[in-house]
């Protein structure tokens, strides 16, 4: 006999996992009280938003399913916010939450909360566990949606009844989907229709997202891009797919991406997407978005199609079978000369100012940071300016190696799932990029780094602002700066300390002069050196602005630059 | 105005997550029908949508697990005109493979 809360718990073993995040509380007690000797090690966090952030963290760089728990009612709510975003960015993510005894579902009863209808627009899938009998069952079946397709955030709420009772358990099973006959997929013939459209096409360009890492067609598709050499950029979240060398590769697109890719974008006449939403902090205005281009949509849920703009071609299915297939008849086709468009939107001209204005000091001061990591790195951004400034910054050609909220922008991610990205790869280093605003968000966390020791680097760009809506003020509202005055912030260094976290502090003075003083290089070489947890906070000019710059509603072409 | 008929096996929140789709959207459903079907369940919903919508919908409801098939579109004066037209419609825009969209594509 095993109570459900064993049950689960060998579940969640037979499906991989030996590493969860949580939070523990009332309803999900009795799975706290069988963890020991489970062989799943539970991280406990201090709130379970920070649980939930690790989870995704831990799932972004390995690809496996990342696991929170919470308990019922506050616990659960408090998953919320993780749930939006691993909706929104596709990671796989399991939670697992309690839920007051079944006679007392409905009751109103102490800390019930109806977290199934609550997160039903969010999650992928989700189940209130009826019966003991059905655990497996829906274990098996939860993991399978979170990980399969596009993935994403799957709940099951579990009564605490249930996971006190014992049952004869017979073992975890496995889950097999219905068929489902008119199941989209691209026919082969797809290959030869985008050839055409290839052939006559002048400016081809081609735009990667963050579902060329999540199907692991990273090496095919470079294969390919090299057989294409076409103008090629990435969205924030394939930042890392494209070798940033690569004589084709024009960086971030977007409302913060380099000239020369929004131009591209702009202006081609055929836009070939590999794993990208297109939402609208890429394609600017809608109506305005690359006016003159037939969109080809590799991509493996048909839901992202056609939800900005119409695809003309979409090519549904798993990239790591589309591409393959679209390279091979590709090798026997006979390709135009697109060597003028490419020495146009490659071309010197195009090429991004060196950084001026207030922000040159932030951005040098990132640049060498980033230029002194191992080679072995994930840099993590939370959300704001530092955000724009890190990616626009990033320079690798690791695919997992940039990790931030893109779709939801959740601010108060970053240090959390640094943890979770910590734990899964200890060997590697990983720089925390955060924001005033945004480290204060989750910033109990500290506690969790200090408990378990890891050495994660911890960079705040200070700016004494909520940075990006404080540039939208300066720039759409008149300098309204409302309510994003932070000039009261604590003492990083101070607060740090008190979390028995080694910190300093740099200025923009120490990054004026190029290259800086021997003696700030060996205080950043230090920083990430260290086998401990560091804070390096970094005191930036309280107006310093993220350029370029597409506004909301504006086309890709009608760039912001900073004023001379 | 559209009709809508949605198969969808009957488990927990898959009929909700089918209205979500559509409420998120803030459309008016004037007239939704949920009932047995064979060895599924069927759900017949009117709602006001332009061309887009109709395509985002279809695709929204084809990406729920438990959906098994999703017929979108005809259009009528009234709720109750579509109410009982249970005719055969195409497939939407979520499964047009690339030989649907060939000639499209290339003109």
């Amino acid at each position: 006999m095993r109570k459900g809360a064993q049950i689960v718990l060998d579940c969640l073993r037979a499906e991989g996992v030996d590493l969860v995040f949580g939070y523990p509380g009332g309803a999900i007690m009795p799975l706290y009280d069988a963890l020991e000797g489970s062989g799943v090690r539970h991280i406990l966090t201090r709130h379970e938003q920070g649980a939930v952030f690790a989870a995704e963290g831990y799932a972004r760089v390995t690809g496996k399913t990342g696991v929170a728990i919470a308990t019922s009612g506050p616990g659960a709510t408090n998953l919320v916010t993780g749930i939006a975003d691993a909706k929104m960015d596709s990671v796989p993510l399991v939670c697992l939450t309690g839920q007051v005894r079944g006679p007392l579902i409905g009751s109103d009863a102490f800390q019930e909360t109806d977290v199934f209808g609550m997160t039903l627009s969010m999650t992928k899938w989700s189940r209130l566990v009826k019966t003991i009998d059905e655990i497996p069952a829906v274990l098996a079946e939860g993991f399978y949606w979170a990980r399969s397709g596009r993935p994403g955030p799957v709940v099951i709420d579990l009564p605490t009844d249930l996971l006190k009772a014992s049952i004869d358990f017979k073992g975890p099973v496995q889950f097999t989907p219905h068929a489902r006959t008119a199941d989209a997929k691209a026919e082969p013939a797809f290959t030869d229709t985008v050839i055409a459209l290839l052939q006559k096409a002048k400016k081809p360009v081609a735009l990667v997202g963050a579902g060329a890492k999540l199907s692991g067609a990273i090496d095919d598709l470079r294969r390919l891009l090299d057989r294409l050499n076409i103008p090629t950029f990435a969205t924030v979240h394939g930042l890392g797919a494209i070798h940033p060398d690569a004589p084709y590769y024009l960086g971030m697109v977007g409302m913060h991406g380099t000239r020369a890719a929004n131009m591209a974008l702009h202006e081609n006449d055929l836009l070939l997407v590999f794993g990208a939403r297109l939402d609208d902090r890429v394609t600017g205005d809608p109506s305005r978005f690359a006016p003159d281009s037939k969109i080809v949509h590799f991509e493996i849920d048909p839901g992202q199609l056609d939800r900005v703009r119409a695809c003309e071609l979409p090519v549904i299915g798993d990239l790591a079978e589309t591409i393959p297939a679209f390279h091979a008849e590709l090798n026997h086709a006979q390709l135009p000369d697109w060597s003028q468009w490419r020495s146009v939107a490659c071309g010197s001209d195009r090429a991004e100012l060196d950084p001026r204005g207030l922000a040159q000091p932030t951005i040098r001061f990132l640049d060498e940071v980033f230029s002194r990591l191992p080679k072995n790195n994930v840099i993590v951004a939370d959300v704001g300016q530092h955000q724009m400034w890190a990616a626009q910054r990033f320079h690798s050609d690791s695919p997992r190696g940039f990790v931030t909220s893109g779709g939801l922008g959740a601010m108060g991610f970053a240090l959390p799932a640094a943890i979770g990205i910590q734990l899964a790869q200890p060997e590697t280093t990983v720089l925390c990029v955060s924001g005033d605003g945004g480290f204060q968000m989750n910033i109990q966390e500290l506690a969790t780094v200090r408990r378990l020791g890891l050495p994660v680097k911890m960079i705040i760009i200070d700016n004494q602002y909520l940075g990006m809506v404080r540039q939208w003020q300066q720039l759409f509202y008149q300098r309204n700066y409302a309510e994003t005055d932070l000039s009261d912030n604590p003492d990083f260094v101070e607060i740090a300390k008190a979390y028995r976290i080694h910190a300093q502090r740099l200025n923009e003075d120490q990054m004026r002069e190029y290259p800086v003083a021997q003696e700030t290089a060996n205080e950043i070489d230090r920083f990430l050196q260290s086998p401990e947890p560091e804070l390096l906070v970094f005191d930036c000019h309280p107006e310093a602005n993220v350029y370029p710059m597409v506004p909301a509603g504006a086309a890709l072409s009608e760039m912001l630059y900073e004023e001379e | 105005m559209h009709t809508f008929h949605i198969r969808y096996r009957n488990t927990q929140g898959t009929l909700m997550r089918i209205l979500n789709a559509a409420s998120r959207r803030a459309l008016d459903m004037p007239f939704v029908q949920a009932e047995p079907s064979e060895h599924d369940h069927s759900v017949v919903l009117t709602l006001e949508v332009n061309a887009k919508q109709v395509g985002q919908l279809s695709r929204d409801w084809y990406a729920i697990a438990d959906v098994v098939h999703v017929h979108a579109g005809i259009t009528a004066q009234t709720p109750g005109d579509l109410a009982h037209a249970n005719l055969p419609h195409r497939p939407s825009a979520a499964v047009m493979a690339a030989g649907a969209g060939t000639q499209q594509a290339l003109a």
